[in-house]
């Protein structure tokens, strides 16, 4: 099998220049995880030079070419830095560097999410020294590095669950000044679930928001301020709370749509197996308990706002050697809603394959090719 | 070569007290420094480098993506249909090769009896292989990097066997080996108890009822030990049988229970600095896997293998699954949905991957071996033909 660039040509029109306020649905199952995908995104958006055409640059040095150049923040709720960093480098992306270009920015749901910080204090300097020049580049992020944060009124959360007063986590410094210490590998903003429902989903967005604020602030005038926001599923914030913390489906489409407004596309990770979809239908032999009924009702209502929808699942004949799953390409229900004809162009439904390979390289094909 | 010393040094305790043991904790630190795989028990992967550690069981390492063990700050979720506890096993060979290699094992709503049933030392896994020894004198020499990669756990002969075991076959094959690195996996004998110097270091977690959900309380616990010891430690988690209903109360059965629990124990394994491995296992008939919170379970472990064990009346299909009679027979398949690190880049090119493993838990080892159907049981002919091997006979063949 050939080598494909780091952006498969037939790939490249779906990741590339997403339409204007957009949502793309990414749905993956457990023997297809859609990390790739994601890494494929972010890749287009923050090597400018594959905007539209299939001759992309192995380098991720080259950001200054013309072309529509994107922000990037990417949440992530399963993974942590690391895992990105890593995998994005095989991509030539240094995502540390790209942080200190205020070009990417990395929210960390998965660190702190559901448990306290282990330090306590919270009162620390709001401004933290200037960073000086990467010492410690690309290096792990140290193990608890004092966020700039405000000094929070109130408790500190305790864990997740018990009703505690919503914890700034990180506070939003001057636009000029660098937002976090440089050895945090970026400005790493750490998300917490601080107390129930609307209340945690707000200061989750409220932190989002922030950290898109930044970005988009420290845009100068030759380069873009266009953001594109990947998720990285957060549906498991409804699966790990759920009615009962007063969160839903519903609390949650709002909550990906509050995050919609501040950027130009956003792109969403979920989990669709079979019975977190399934089993909340009719047809279904056993009673959907609540996590799967809300699970489908949020996936499904994705969907149908979504522009596109990209679907990962393994191959249906059985695991292969040289095809890791398949990937399907359907039109959303937002599909054709955007006045501009052109930004579907190149986009229609299809089916291919893809192999990941052991270096992280992509190939995407036809079946038979 | 500097680590070869610093081995030697490690494993001269003629008896391995405790303080022996303790002493080495300072040792591990200053050599964590220089070199990280010089740890006992971590070694890196052969596939891309990164720490990996054993599970105690050689085969279920081997099926672990090509990494040869599982890497470090990867859980691993054992699920096991029907009422038998060959996961069980497994865990109690994880943990038993933590206690090896003075790791640190804590065992989560275990009573300390778990801890004293762990199998008992045999010596170091390939040791038990007198195949591998035999074969040992012929083999070209390569690079000693790429020699273990061809079949785990050759060439591994390690020195490091504590001699306070009672390991007769071990010693002998430990002094003729003519490299000293320690062994990466060891093998146990499930009959025998083991004694080792730091079993006493097992850290249990008991799930006492308190005032805050269970769960966040043994979260806590962990984070605690595991902050408070130094970061050149290798820690193991156990969880044996997660959500049963004899150990853990219903309430930790909710999703918002255990699923924000399963994710800080992510989040823990992936701190920077910490260096844990954990091996969970749940039972399947209680919580079926077409059941979203063991779905969202298996999404937030790195690594989700299923046991199928044959029931009973599959008794005559299992002795006749074995491939020759003096191999054993399957007791049971395995399924491999998620294995650790492959799957998270997005997967599929393992080289095993949509084998049928099928596993034989015996007395020595849990071996995992490739599942293969048996000659169809009315097929005596076939059987016959397959048996003698030899050529139809000229008569037959002739019109």
């Amino acid at each position: 099998m050939p080598t494909q660039p780091p952006l498969p040509p037939l790939l490249a029109p779906y990741v590339t220049a997403l339409p204007t306020s957009s949502l793309t649905v990414l749905s993956t199952v457990l023997g297809a995880q859609g990390n790739w995908l994601t890494l494929r995104y972010l890749y287009a958006a923050l090597n400018a030079s594959t905007a539209s055409d299939a001759t992309f640059s192995l380098s991720g040095d080259n950001n200054n070419n013309d072309g529509k150049k994107q922000k990037v923040v990417l949440v992530s709720f399963l993974r942590g830095w690391e895992f990105w960093r890593s995998e994005a480098k095989r991509l030539g992306l240094d995502l540390a560097r790209l942080t200190d270009k205020r070009q990417f920015a990395f929210i960390d749901g998965l660190s702190e999410l559901f448990s306290s910080p282990r330090t306590t204090p919270t009162t620390e300097t709001a401004h933290p020294p200037l960073p000086s020049q990467p010492a410690l580049r690309g290096g792990p992020i140290p193990q608890r590095t004092v966020l700039p944060t405000r000094s929070a009124p109130g408790p500190i959360p305790a864990r997740g669950p018990q009703p505690t007063t919503p914890r700034p986590v990180a506070a939003v410094p001057p636009p000029s000044a660098p937002p976090a210490p440089r050895e945090v590998g970026g400005p790493v903003t750490r998300l917490h679930w601080s107390s129930k429902g609307a209340a945690a989903l707000d200061s989750l967005e409220k932190d989002i928001a922030a950290v898109v604020a930044q970005l988009k602030a420290a845009a100068t005038a030759e380069d873009a301020s266009e953001v594109l926001l990947l998720l990285d599923q957060p549906d498991l914030l409804l699966a790990a709370t759920g009615p009962s913390k007063d969160v839903g489906a519903t609390e949650m489409s709002e909550w990906v749509m509050g995050l919609q407004q501040y950027v130009d596309a956003t792109v969403m990770t979920l989990a669709a197996d079979l019975p977190l979809i399934h089993n909340a239908s009719a047809a279904g032999h056993q009673m959907a308990t609540p996590l799967e009924t809300e699970h489908a009702a949020f996936a499904i209502g994705s969907a149908h706002r979504a522009h596109m929808v990209m679907q990962l699942r393994d191959l249906d004949t059985g695991a292969a050697r040289d095809v890791s799953g398949v990937l399907r390409v359907s039109k959303g229900g937002a599909w054709g809603q955007s006045d501009n004809v052109d930004t579907n162009g190149g986009r229609e439904e299809r089916e291919v394959l893809y192999f990941v390979q052991r270096d992280g390289g992509v190939s995407v094909f036809g079946r038979g090719e | 070569m500097s680590f070869r010393k610093r081995n030697i040094g490690l494993s001269t305790g003629g008896d391995r007290a405790a303080p022996v043991s303790a002493a080495a904790q300072p040792q591990q630190l200053a050599s964590a420094a220089s070199a990280p795989e010089s740890t006992p028990g971590v070694r890196p992967s052969p596939d891309d480098g990164r720490p990996t550690t054993s599970t105690g069981t050689p085969s279920l390492d081997n099926i672990l993506a090509g990494h040869g063990g599982l890497p470090i700050g990867k859980t691993l979720l054992v699920e096991e249909n029907g009422t038998t506890d060959f996961a069980g096993a497994l865990l109690r060979y994880y943990a038993a090769e933590g206690v090896v290699q003075d790791h640190r094992v804590h065992v989560v709503g275990m009573p300390e009896q778990w801890g004293r049933s762990l199998p008992g030392l045999i010596g170091p896994a390939d040791a038990v292989d007198d195949k591998q020894d035999k074969r040992k004198g012929e083999r070209m020499k390569i690079a000693w990097r790429y020699e273990r990669l061809g079949e785990f756990g050759a060439g591994i002969a390690g020195s490091r066997v504590p001699t306070a075991t009672p390991g007769e076959q071990a010693q002998p094959t430990a002094e003729g080996s003519p490299d000293k690195r320690p062994a990466f996996c060891h093998a146990f004998d499930l009959t025998k108890r083991l004694t080792h110097p730091s079993i006493a270091n097992l850290n249990y977690i008991p799930l006492a009822p308190s005032n805050e959900p269970l769960l966040t309380t043994v979260h806590k616990k962990l984070d605690a030990a595991i902050t408070s010891s130094p970061s050149s430690t290798v820690h193991r988690i156990v969880i044996p049988s997660l959500l049963n209903p004899t150990i853990y109360p219903p309430e930790s059965c909710q999703p918002d229970s255990v699923l924000p629990f399963l994710h800080s124990l992510r989040a823990l394994l992936n701190r920077p600095g910490v260096r844990a491995t954990a091996m969970i296992t749940i039972p399947l008939s209680l919580f079926p896997r077409a059941s979203g919170l063991v779905r969202w379970m298996e999404l937030i472990s790195d690594g989700v293998i299923e046991l199928c064990p044959f029931p009973h009346s599959a008794d005559a299909l299992a002795t006749s699954g074995a491939a020759t009679s003096h191999e054993e027979p399957p007791q049971g398949m395995l399924k491999t949905h998620r294995l650790p690190v492959l799957h998270e880049r997005g997967g599929g090119s393992d080289q095993k991957v949509g084998q049928d493993w099928a596993f034989t838990l015996s007395r020595r080892r849990f071996e995992i071996k490739p599942f293969s159907l048996p000659p169809a049981e009315g097929d005596k002919e076939g059987q016959d033909g397959a048996a003698s091997g030899a050529m139809p006979k000229k008569a037959d063949l002739e019109f």
